[in-house]
């Protein structure tokens, strides 16, 4: 520890810490602009600037590590001078008109430190120079007018995102902020990720959609998780009138820590302009026609109470109490012949086996990818699914990360990859037991021929996983597909050989396909689903969008009930629709990829007539004469030993 | 050596361009010929600052310089000169006061009264493409005493006590950087020698590198040695292609003869050197932008603390120095301390190597001892002004110097001389200017550069040249106010306090220096809407803001 003074504050920090943190910590507040704490320190604004007893300049409190028995203050006449000039020159350089800025008002750092410093004008003629507005993007605008320079987009390109997409071109005033070398960012490698408006201070980034819909004073704030995969990465969802303006990510939270992908940040403001079922529908005469829930109910109750046979789907992005009745009413009380999720286990089935058999939970925790020095990824795209995943290694390839891709196709971290492996779809197994064999030095060159692969590359990359001091193993989806239990049991032992599973960490780590998939998973929801004579098919949608697949399969059932929230093929061929809530209204419990039992919190309000999945499910079962109660979901969920240990 | 004459044919474009390839060929035709392969030496040299007379030859060691040469006139050098040993007639480069390297050669002969040559000694006399004679003239006899003799902490005590101060221009003492190098833990650290010279006028590091590779490769391994590192780097400015062949080269040689590499001279130290090419950034000369720039990225400076000494390339304790600081460490270690004392001033031993350029009678490059006055430089190597007109200013250490009065004309050039009367030395031209020169046009080019070659980093040098640029621009134009002198106060003021590195620093020296020694003038261009000298333009119309008028008219 080290001892500091500010402003007359005794404090003790730890070695290393910045005197701008040291400061937060004594509750000492000074401005800043380029910093972010999320981002490594840059040092470019200046306004942080603080004197520190002995130094010949004031120094910037962003970078400046504490010393022992360092005296610092943070505010007397040199410093807010300088921190006027500082700002003068911001004002002066581009068009910093702020009445005509979506941000002025509040949300504008700029504008707030020059509140802060008692500025009322600027002592300097503007610059009166021009810039490019970059509309091209579909989500977001970069207004280079507002643009500050503080490059807290460029870090955040690079270090939380790890796409490289932002950066500047020119030198001194001729500097801005251009995507890849130079293209509109429409045009350019952004994935769309959002990061970069998130921490943009000024409105040289604005989101298209949120604009001028209001100051964050205005909006209402709800803190809850993303369903968009089985990350459960953290999320803010800023709301006004019963609207989503912006999704932004939670900085606090433990798997993403403030990162999100266009799946969590944009995807969900799309689905707003998809069309809502507001009323239960019931077909009459080949039509589908709006009806009363308890005429919906009826028919749906009379059905499967006539039907010998009834196959019952549920989406794994329903919250996990919804899935405990599902499989209640369902399983327990209606004995129906298939009960499964619409994943039909796919992602899930296989862990679950094996953490049956082997008596304890196998996996860790997906933050071990982000601290590993080796990654290994079998059979997942995470430049599509699971995308922060993906950030997790793409920005730690720079600082030396290597990775190694098996089967994830043609994608930005495979073109990058130290060592790329294609194996033959039905062959993860025996390339799983190469790269065994060739960490341990036997022989691995029939192995690898029979994966399809090339067994030199096979060599390095046990070469690179036996180098790696912290080495992570990531799989997925293309695996699981065709894999048997021995390619899991396979690669467990891999991680034991290669050191991914030790006594202190366990990076051996699976992404779970939808949010609720490893909760389906725990309450057994994982068979397959083979339509043959039954009469009755349910499915408990929610706001899942339904796959070609599955629609085809149920078009030939002779009844089909669907609960859910947009309209569909799938609501289109149904004999009874039930409107039920989406993600933003309901709440409820996620199972998370790696374990986390994580809570989701509505953000909006149902409209009138639509009802939680759950309240749906009570109703069906009400009509059938049942009293299903939620309360069991929990001791349920852990009943079974799971892939990875739980934790809440 | 075993040549009795050197022949130099000039390499630079311009001489490129006129032929001096079948120059250079015709040479080495005419001297197999006469069978003179063994006595006489053929080579490359770049610019000697005769451009006027290219392509050229220079015979030493009479530093005849013939040109402009066509390749039939190559057959009478040889024969005449080469051969029988007389100056060719009519071949001549037309006479005209001596400059550049030339002015060197007759220092040595003992006519020019003040020069001292400690590290210019072997350049231009050696050839520098060979390591013999390197090895012939003392070469690499410090790294060997010191590899077989001398601890690292003695080296560097000697270093300390030589008082050798760093001559990139901030002068901070060498001895003391490496002590701090060598001092921090760590297996692995670097030596970087800093040769992205961009200071305009300045190009000692050049000739240094180009006239005498070894002596900075020697200075690296003893660096390295004496910090414990056992990699190192040349950054080199990306334009200077001869001085990183030259380097490859002696790097090549070195290694083949056990000088680098794996366990030198038996000694178990090790050391492994790359020459690494700027891409044309002025700001990557600063160290730590240098660093970013080797690491990859954009060349910006970092913020300091923690200093290249702790964390510099990688992350890695990283020793910087110049070219000209490295060059001083084989004769400070080879004589003594006591012996480099003896040059210059008490607290700014050692010489310094400087470029004349401007309004002198002579330009180039010379090394004079530390405490020189500007008087003594003009009058003497500059051999007074040209066409006798009067000194009125200098500007020190291409841009990032200062601009020194004619009363400042008789202070010593030492380090706390020019930082006692607010100056500074900068890293080594003198740009020297006559009374046609205006003050204000000369701040205008200064600042001019500075917004171009502000990386954008930090807010008061990116915004605050440019503006001060516009403000200068607006003067010259007869449109300025008096309130844009406050306003350059403010800025000039600010960005040497505020700035991150040493470019926004120096970026206010200049204006400073102009707003208190050429008032009168200033004053003229605002009042008056006079430019004294008749250089500013002073049309009435304001440059800045660029209204789309003003920009179709330039058009």
């Amino acid at each position: 520890m080290v001892n500091i003074t500010i402003d007359g504050k005794e404090i003790q920090v730890p070695e290393g810490t910045t005197v701008l943190r040291a400061a937060e910590q004594a509750d000492i507040h000074i401005p800043t602009l380029c910093d972010h704490p999320a981002l490594t320190p840059f040092g470019g604004c200046r306004l942080c600037l603080v004197d520190v007893k002995g130094a010949r300049t004031l120094q910037t409190s962003c970078t400046l590590p504490v010393t022992e028995n360092m005296v610092v203050d943070t505010d007397n006449e040199r410093i807010r001078e300088a921190r006027k000039f500082v700002l003068t020159l911001l004002f002066s350089e581009r068009n910093h008109f702020c009445p005509y800025c979506q941000v002025s008002g509040g949300d504008c750092e700029l504008q707030n430190a020059a509140y802060e410093q008692d500025m009322t004008h600027w002592p300097l003629q503007p610059n009166w120079k021009t810039f490019d507005v970059d509309a091209s993007h579909e989500y977001f605008i970069l207004e280079q007018s507002r643009c500050i320079l503080c490059r807290r987009c460029v870090r955040a390109c690079s270090e939380l995102s790890g796409n490289f997409t932002l950066g500047v071109e020119e030198r001194g005033a001729d500097s801005s902020i251009v995507a890849d070398l130079g293209v509109p960012l429409g045009e350019s490698t952004c994935i769309s990720c959002g990061s970069c408006v998130q921490v943009c201070p000024t409105g040289a980034l604005i989101d298209k959609k949120s604009a001028y819909l209001g100051h964050d004073v205005e909006l209402e704030k709800t803190e809850t998780i993303c369903i968009g995969c089985s990350l459960g990465c953290g999320i803010e969802v800023y709301s006004r009138d019963n609207h989503i303006v912006r999704i932004e990510g939670n900085w606090d939270a433990a798997v993403n820590h403030g990162v999100l992908c266009k799946a969590g940040r944009y995807e969900p403001q799309d689905a707003e302009n998809w069309d809502r079922v507001y009323t239960p529908l019931v077909r009459k005469d080949g039509k589908l026609k709006a009806a009363t829930w308890d005429d919906a109910i009826k028919a749906i109750a009379d059905q499967l109470k006539k039907s010998s046979k009834t196959a019952a789907m549920a989406s794994t992005r329903l919250p996990a109490e919804s899935l405990y009745l599902f499989k209640e009413l369902f399983g327990g009380k209606l004995q129906a012949s298939t009960v499964t999720s619409i994943e039909e286990g796919l992602n899930t089935k296989l862990t679950s086996q094996l953490a049956v058999e082997l008596g304890s939970p196998f996996e860790g925790d997906v933050v071990e990818v982000d601290k590993a020095d080796c990654v290994l990824v079998l059979g997942t795209d995470l430049t599509e699914d699971h995308q922060v995943a993906g950030f997790f290694i793409k920005r730690n390839m720079p600082h030396g990360t290597k990775t190694i891709m098996v089967g994830c196709g043609e994608n930005a971290i495979s073109e990058i990859s130290d060592v790329v492996l294609e194996p033959n779809v039905k062959n993860y197994g025996e390339l799983v037991q190469a790269l065994s064999a060739a960490l341990t030095d036997k022989p691995y060159t029939e192995l690898a021929k029979a994966a399809g692969v090339c067994d030199d590359a096979v060599k390095e990359a046990a070469q690179l996983l036996a180098a790696a001091n912290f080495p992570a193993i990531i799989y997925g989806e293309a695996l699981l597909k065709d894999a048997s239990l021995n390619t899991l049991k396979a690669l467990v032992e891999l991680g034991h050989l290669s050191g991914a599973i030790g006594e202190q960490r366990n990076a051996l780590v699976s992404v779970k396909g939808k949010a609720n998939s490893m909760a389906a998973a725990q309450y057994g929801l994982d068979q397959a689903m083979e339509l043959a004579d039954e009469q009755t098919a349910f499915i408990a949608l929610g706001d899942d969008c339904p796959s070609q697949k599955l629609i085809k399969k149920l078009e030939k059932a002779p009844f089909l009930a669907v609960q859910a929230s947009y309209s569909s093929q799938l609501t289109a061929n149904a004999d009874v629709v039930l409107p039920v809530t989406n993600w933003a209204e309901q709440e409820g419990y996620y199972l998370s990829a790696d374990g986390y039992l994580q809570a989701a919190v509505s953000s909006m309000t149902a409209a009138e007539g639509v009802l939680s999945n759950a309240a749906a499910l009570e109703k069906l079962a009400a009509a059938l004469g049942y009293d299903l109660d939620a309360a069991g979901w929990k001791d349920e969920l852990l009943k079974q030993i799971p892939a990875v240990v739980i934790a809440e | 050596m075993n040549y009795r004459s050197m022949v130099l044919v000039s390499g630079d474009p311009r001489s490129m361009e006129r032929g001096a390839k079948e120059v250079y060929n015709q040479f080495q035709r005419e001297i197999n010929a006469l069978g003179l392969e063994s006595e006489v030496s053929l080579s490359w040299v770049q610019d000697v600052g005769r451009s006027d007379a290219v392509p050229l030859a220079v015979v030493y060691p009479e530093a005849t310089i013939y040109g402009p040469l066509q390749p039939e006139d190559v057959h009478t050098i040889v024969e005449e000169h080469l051969y029988k040993g007389r100056i060719a007639p009519g071949l001549q480069a037309p006479v005209r006061e001596l400059s550049g390297h030339i002015a060197w050669i007759s220092a040595r002969k003992g006519t020019l009264p003040a020069e001292q040559r400690i590290i210019l000694k072997r350049a231009g006399i050696i050839d520098p493409t060979s390591i013999e004679d390197y090895i012939a003239d003392e070469g690499y006899q410090a790294l060997a005493s010191i590899l077989t003799d001398m601890q690292p902490k003695d080296v560097i005590d000697q270093l300390k006590a030589s008082g050798l101060r760093g001559r990139g221009g901030a002068g901070f003492p060498t001895g003391l950087k490496w002590q701090f190098v060598a001092s921090t833990p760590g297996e692995k650290k670097y030596v970087i020698c800093n040769a992205d010279e961009s200071e305009p006028g300045t190009f000692k590091d050049r000739v240094l590198i180009e006239g005498d590779p070894h002596a900075i490769v020697e200075a690296m391994a003893i660096a390295a040695f004496s910090v414990g590192a056992d990699e190192g780097y040349f950054y080199v400015r990306g334009e200077y292609r001869l001085a990183q062949e030259r380097l490859r080269l002696a790097i090549e040689q070195a290694e083949e003869m056990g000088l680098l590499g794996e366990d030198i001279l038996g000694s178990g130290f090790n050391f492994k050197l790359h020459v690494h090419s700027g891409a044309g950034a002025y700001i990557c000369g600063e160290e730590t932008a240098l660093i970013e720039s080797l690491e990859g990225k954009r060349g910006e400076p970092r913020a300091r603390p923690p200093y290249p000494t702790t964390n510099g390339l990688w992350g890695k304790p990283t020793l910087v120095n110049n070219v000209e600081t490295l060059a001083n460490i084989p004769p400070i270690m080879l004589n003594g301390a006591d012996w480099y004392r003896g040059f210059g001033t008490a607290k700014s031993p050692g010489t310094k190597v400087c470029t004349i350029l401007g309004n002198v009678t002579v330009t180039g490059l010379i090394e004079v001892p530390m405490g020189i006055t500007l008087r003594e430089i003009i009058s003497i190597y500059g051999k007074g002004m040209a066409n006798g007109a009067h000194f009125k200013m200098a500007q020190t250490g291409g841009s990032s110097g200062s601009v020194i009065p004619s009363s400042l004309q008789d202070t010593p050039m030492d380090f706390e001389s020019y930082m006692d009367n607010g100056v500074s030395l900068g890293s080594g031209a003198l740009l020297i200017c006559d009374e046609s020169n205006c003050a204000i046009d000369l701040a205008i080019v200064l600042m001019n550069f500075f917004r171009k070659e502000s990386c954008g980093k930090c807010n008061p040098c990116r915004i605050g040249t440019e503006r001060a640029y516009q403000i200068l621009k607006n003067i010259a134009e007869g449109v300025g106010t008096m309130q844009d002198l406050e306003d350059l106060k403010f800025l000039s003021k600010n960005l040497i306090e505020l700035s991150n590195c040493g470019l926004g620093t120096t970026a206010g020296t200049p204006l400073e220096n102009i707003l208190q020694y050429f008032m009168p003038e200033v004053e003229a261009h605002i009042k008056l809407k006079v430019c004294p000298t008749g250089i500013c333009p002073m049309s009435g119309r304001k440059a800045y803001p660029e209204t789309k008028l003003a920009k179709l008219e330039q058009a």
